[in-house]
């Protein structure tokens, strides 16, 4: 018959022991790959760095205009430092992913296989969000001088009206693609985008109407040659 | 080489032969001048040059108004001409529609290629929608290509104290103190050029960029001057053209002429950053007094443009204007607008940043152009304002001004256009 101590101390120790020297193992080989994982993402970063300085990859950026973007969050540098550390954060994800599936269990098993399936969505849905940006951006920026060059009062808010709206499309598609609330999101940008547009009419319509009036008259009345304002060539 | 030239053009250049002068009229829906404009070519042609063997080609870009026709049609009965030799030599006439990009360069590259397959000796360009071009202009553009051996002969017209203010503000002043040689007319788009320069334009692969479009003059005139080509200019009296000018949007213009301007100072920068000073080029003819039309300017909107452009861009010009420059254009858009003025330097130093910015893609090029046009609209109704009482000489006398202003700082835009590579260098080491 076990004494007391036998089972109160002894046989858990050994038990403890026993887990212990099984986990260890794992554990130091988790430690292992984050720790090799920490020096290939540094390496990573720094040579992707290098690369796309290179390559001129901050020129190539600032034609999309996400460069000012960068540089406004004050986190990054330049494009080409946003660049290596996105690289260097993929790196580290590889490496979460390999360290969980160093630790074998089948919580962490099921964790992985769950991640890697939803991979695809994951990038699809950054790809989305990131040419949203770009888009929305361009679009925006060619909406204000084209208004500011045909001299529209209201230019910026023009522009900050196709910014939102092409943003919000690559919101609901990148969510979409993550199916997170699907029908919520569809139909919320239905009424928020019908919204828009109706608000937009009723603004014009009452606050401008004379505007709309003098709009539709020289849309729709062929000019007249007096109404030529001048005879001016700036060539 | 010349296979984007239609078959029945070649079919008709083989059937002509070689000729000694081309002359080439652009043209698009100018069915109202291009006559005015065939006959007084022929006439000169048929006076000045009696022994060569020449052809008039219409380039014309698909005009809806029956330009061709109107070419086709025109009468060119020498009895009403007072000519006193008589022509070897018919003169040819060709008018074909141009393939490429739709716009003047492709109309000119059309006129270059039918130059070499003639083998022509000197070719001019003359604009279809001129009301005040005379038979003496060919003349005076092909004379010496053709007897003097220049390769390039920009043209010097009167024109009135208001027009060409592009011309006068940015590209005149710009061009001398760049590329060193004063060309008072860099863009006037009348122009005589040797058969050899005519070659070398077409060895250029510059034809699906704004060159093709209203770029064509700047880039014609910069190539002759970096290229090192024999540069003159002759004076041609006033000119006059039609009121409207078909399909000329101002920001597009803009765009294209400036921007072709920018992109030769990157192709040729190891000729203009070693340039310190500029000198007077040959001139031909005989200067003298002519009248030009009166022209009205609406000064309160371009005033409002550009307090619009600095208001709502600010963020754009944020991000490569100085802040000194920046705090200046601010101050601008803040006087009463009967004391409008923008600065000279501050223009110059404007004009500078943005070339730099240009360079270094700070934003999309095409944005960064557009973004000018506010504030040049605004330097526009500065020189007006300004120049409302003055003669034609005194306005000369402030554009040789602004040129001196644009010459003494070019140290800063060399220190830019270094400055802003130094920049990229210290982002690559600072990580």
């Amino acid at each position: 018959m076990q004494s007391l101590y036998d089972r109160a101390f002894l046989e858990p120790f050994h038990r403890l022991a026993e887990e212990l020297s099984r986990v260890t193992p794992v554990v130091m080989i988790v430690l292992v790959v984050v720790l090799v994982g920490a020096i290939l993402a540094w390496i990573t970063r720094r040579v992707v760095h290098r690369l796309l300085v290179l390559i001129r990859f901050d020129r190539i950026v600032a034609h999309t205009g996400l460069a000012r973007t960068l540089e406004s969050t004050r986190i990054f540098r330049s494009p080409a430092e946003f660049g290596a550390r996105v690289v260097a954060g993929l790196v580290w994800l590889l490496i979460a992913l390999l360290a969980l599936s160093a630790a074998d269990t089948r919580m962490t098993q099921e964790l992985v296989t769950r991640f890697i399936n939803y991979l695809p969505d994951l990038v699809t849905a950054a790809v989305v969000l990131l040419l949203g940006t770009v888009v929305s951006k361009f679009l925006a920026r060619s909406t204000l001088l084209a208004a500011v060059n045909a001299q529209w009062a209201g230019a910026r808010a023009l522009a900050g009206g196709v910014r939102i709206l092409v943003m919000s499309l690559a919101v609901v598609v990148a969510l979409e693609q993550l199916r997170i609330g699907r029908t919520a999101l569809l139909v919320s940008f239905a009424i928020l985008f019908a919204g828009v547009v109706m608000a937009g009419a009723i603004a014009f319509g009452f606050g401008a109407r004379d505007l709309a009036r003098e709009w539709l008259r020289t849309k729709l009345k062929p000019r007249a040659p007096e109404e030529e304002e001048e005879v001016f060539r700036h060539l | 080489m010349d296979n984007f030239l239609p078959s029945e053009l070649l079919a008709r250049l083989e059937e002509i032969g070689e000729a000694d002068i081309v002359v080439g009229i652009p043209s698009y829906n100018n069915a109202r001048t291009v006559s005015h404009v065939v006959r007084a070519v022929y006439a000169g042609l048929t006076k000045y040059f009696p022994e060569y063997k020449t052809i008039i080609v219409n380039s014309d870009g698909g005009s809806k108004d029956g330009t061709r026709e109107a070419v086709l049609g025109t009468e060119l009965d020498t009895d009403s001409l007072l000519i006193v030799s008589h022509p070897v030599h018919p003169v040819q006439r060709i008018s074909t529609p141009y393939h490429g990009l739709p716009g003047k360069g492709s109309a000119f590259r059309t006129i270059f290629a039918l130059a070499r397959h003639a083998k022509a000796k000197a070719c001019v360009v003359v604009d279809a929608d001129l009301r005040s071009i005379t038979p003496q202009w060919i003349e005076l553009l092909a004379k010496p290509v053709l007897e003097r051996e220049f390769d390039f002969i920009a043209p010097y017209y009167l024109r009135h104290k208001y027009d060409g203010t592009i011309t006068n503000g940015i590209i005149y002043p710009m061009t001398r103190a760049l590329f060193g040689k004063r060309v008072r007319q860099p863009i006037g788009g009348d122009f005589g050029f040797s058969g050899r320069l005519a070659a070398r334009y077409l060895e250029k692969d510059v034809w699906e960029t704004d060159v093709a479009r209203f770029g064509v003059d700047i880039w014609m005139t910069v190539t002759a001057i970096a290229e090192g080509f024999q540069v003159g200019q002759s004076y041609l009296g006033a000119k006059l053209h039609d009121a409207k000018d078909p399909g000329a949007d101002l920001t597009s213009m803009f765009r294209q002429v400036v921007g072709s301007v920018f992109g030769l100072m990157e192709t040729y920068q190891n000729v203009w950053q070693g340039l310190k000073s500029s000198e007077p080029v040959p001139m031909f003819g005989f200067p003298f007094e002519v009248g030009v039309e009166p022209i009205s300017v609406n000064v309160e909107r371009m005033i409002q443009a550009f307090s619009q452009g600095v208001s709502d861009l600010r963020e754009i010009y944020q991000g490569f204007l100085a802040p000194q420059t920046l705090e200046a254009l601010g101050n601008c858009a803040q006087q009463p607008h009967g004391q409008f003025h923008l600065q000279d330097e501050v223009w110059v130093h404007l004009i500078y940043e943005f070339a730099a910015a240009w360079q270094q893609h700070t934003f999309d090029r095409d944005h960064l152009l557009q973004s000018l046009v506010p504030l040049y609209l605004g330097r526009t109704a500065s020189f007006v304002i300004e120049m409302r009482e003055s003669s034609a000489a005194e306005v000369e006398q402030r554009i040789e001004r602004l040129c001196t202003v644009f010459e003494s700082e070019k140290p800063y835009l060399l220190e830019r256009w270094v400055a802003e590579v130094g920049k990229e260098m210290t982002h690559a080491k600072s990580i």
